[in-house]
């Protein structure tokens, strides 16, 4: 299996046998069955697939927090994978908007508009 | 296959703090049996699903040592939200493999009163629904992973938040007409848009409520039952992804195949349906159900929804007990009373919200986010 996320990039998992990327880490890849597979740095880019914002906090964890955005981002890669968006307000959020990657202080990593 | 649905029944539902999960599951129980005109020595089989309010190692275990049986037959079930369907499913192959003749299928549990709303909340979004190390920490609401598709299919199709609404209120319309359903005040489209925002474009109303309960069907091979037999003519499951972001087509669920399948074997196809058990978990979940079943083109479902045609009267009456959005959620055995209300309706035992000469029904189950299904079809024998 993979080590653990890298928190000092942003990383998804790829396959040295066919070069692509895929998200969740899994034993193989899930184009080829490869089972070669490197955490490896995309581009970073990607865009809003769909968005949600959170209103009601899930935990007292997240309650100074809201509202935040919860999004579905399309990496240009390919993978689907579970976010926030940030630097933007809510109702600003819309699908199809271009974002780029900003790691968050605990390395896990965000979404801000693409300037 | 040689196995029937024999006898349906359930605890009292909604906030029940004097009973327990065990002492629940007990009372649905005898009330299935006695329904089938049968008694729990009958029993040689037993289903139940897991629990989240108790520590129990074994469910099954605890359910048959709790009811005082021992069964030859017996396994813990969870594939979600779709358990109740897929409970069916699975007895009607124990008993028409002779491994069983008699399997009786239970769960619930005091959703309610055990905790708090707010520990139940807090206890869904920690539980695995969202991935625990590279989603939960965003903090996503169970809810918010049912947003996410909701938006979607706003902005492929056009769904709007009337229309998820209306599904709200259809259901919550047959709830008022089901005595055993815990909430049973009509609402309005208003009503449901001027609740309380959860997550956008969710409200509160546009989501399932917690509830005390649990439910029980028989599956048998007996002949000497008390009523008539309603017989599985069809099923069908269908698995898309564990986590959301597996799935790169959110706004379509494994509907599509489970409902596929479930018609092709049954020899129907969905305007033959007379009443149809939707899972609605959120209202959403209803709206892309309707359209992957086949019962509209992808991407009609809100429009489908409009003008009464999913309320009694309408061309077709969706879940008609009230669903998990009135009448009741204890968790995973939410989608048995859907099970238990196509029941009904078949024998036509449903009163005020009887739909008149149903023949044919669907039964409809949805796990996880929208990620695994069970359609039943179901009729006389």
């Amino acid at each position: 299996m993979l080590p653990p996320r890298p928190t000092d990039k942003f990383m998804l998992p790829r396959c040295e046998d066919c070069g692509r990327f895929h998200f969740y880490p899994r034993p193989a890849c899930p184009h080829c069955g490869g089972a070669r597979l490197a955490w490896s740095e995309p581009s970073g880019r990607g865009e809003v697939y769909s968005h949600s914002t959170v209103h009601r906090a899930p935990s007292p964890a997240f309650k100074d927090d809201v509202p935040y955005v919860i999004a579905i981002v399309k990496t240009d890669e390919g993978p689907h994978l579970l976010s926030r968006v940030v630097g933007v307000s809510p109702e600003q959020v819309s699908i199809g908007m271009r974002l780029r990657v900003k790691l968050g202080g605990d390395g896990k990593p965000e979404f801000e508009p693409e300037v | 296959m040689n196995a029937f649905i024999a006898g349906v029944g359930e605890s009292p539902l909604g906030k029940t703090p004097n009973l327990n999960a065990i002492e629940l599951q007990r009372a649905a129980a005898l009330a299935a049996l006695e329904d089938a005109g049968l008694a729990l020595a009958d029993v040689d089989g037993l289903l139940t699903t897991p629990i989240r309010v108790a520590q129990w190692a074994m469910p099954v275990g605890m359910v048959a040592q709790g009811l005082g049986i021992r069964p030859g037959y017996l396994a813990t079930l969870d594939v979600a939200g779709a358990s109740g369907t897929a409970m069916v499913h699975h007895a009607a192959m124990a008993v028409a493999t002779g491994q069983a003749q008699t399997v009786l299928c239970v769960a619930g549990q005091n959703q309610l009163t055990n905790v708090s709303r707010d520990a139940t909340v807090a206890q869904l979004a920690s539980v695995g629904w969202a991935h625990p190390e590279y989603e939960a920490p965003y903090g996503p609401l169970i809810p918010t992973l049912y947003a996410l598709v909701a938006q979607r299919h706003m902005h492929e199709y056009g769904t709007t938040p009337e229309q998820m609404a209306e599904v709200a209120v259809a259901i919550r319309g047959h709830a008022a007409l089901n005595p055993l359903a815990h909430k049973r005040e009509p609402l309005t489209v208003a009503d449901v848009l001027n609740s309380k925002m959860i997550t956008t474009p969710l409200h509160l109303l546009d989501c399932a409520i917690v509830s005390d309960g649990a439910a029980a069907f028989v599956i048998t091979s007996r002949k000497d039952l008390k009523k008539k037999p309603i017989k599985v003519l069809g099923q069908g499951y269908g698995f898309t992804h564990a986590y959301i972001g597996e799935h790169d087509n959110i706004a379509t669920t494994g509907a599509v195949q489970s409902g596929r399948e479930a018609f092709a074997m049954a020899g129907v196809k969905p305007a033959d349906i007379d009443v149809a058990e939707i899972y609605d978990c959120f209202t959403i979940t209803v709206i892309a159900e309707l359209e992957d079943l086949g019962f509209c083109p992808k991407g009609e479902g809100g429009r489908f929804v409009e003008g009464g045609r999913i309320r009694l009267g309408g061309e077709l009456p969706v879940t008609t007990h009230g669903g998990l959005l009135s009448a009741v959620h204890p968790g995973l055995a939410g989608g048995m009373f859907h099970v238990i209300e196509a029941v009904r309706q078949l024998r036509g035992e449903c009163g005020e919200r009887q739909v008149q000469g149903a023949e044919l029904a669907l039964a409809h189950g949805n796990g996880g986010i929208i990620g695994i299904h069970c359609t039943l079809i179901l009729g006389h024998v």
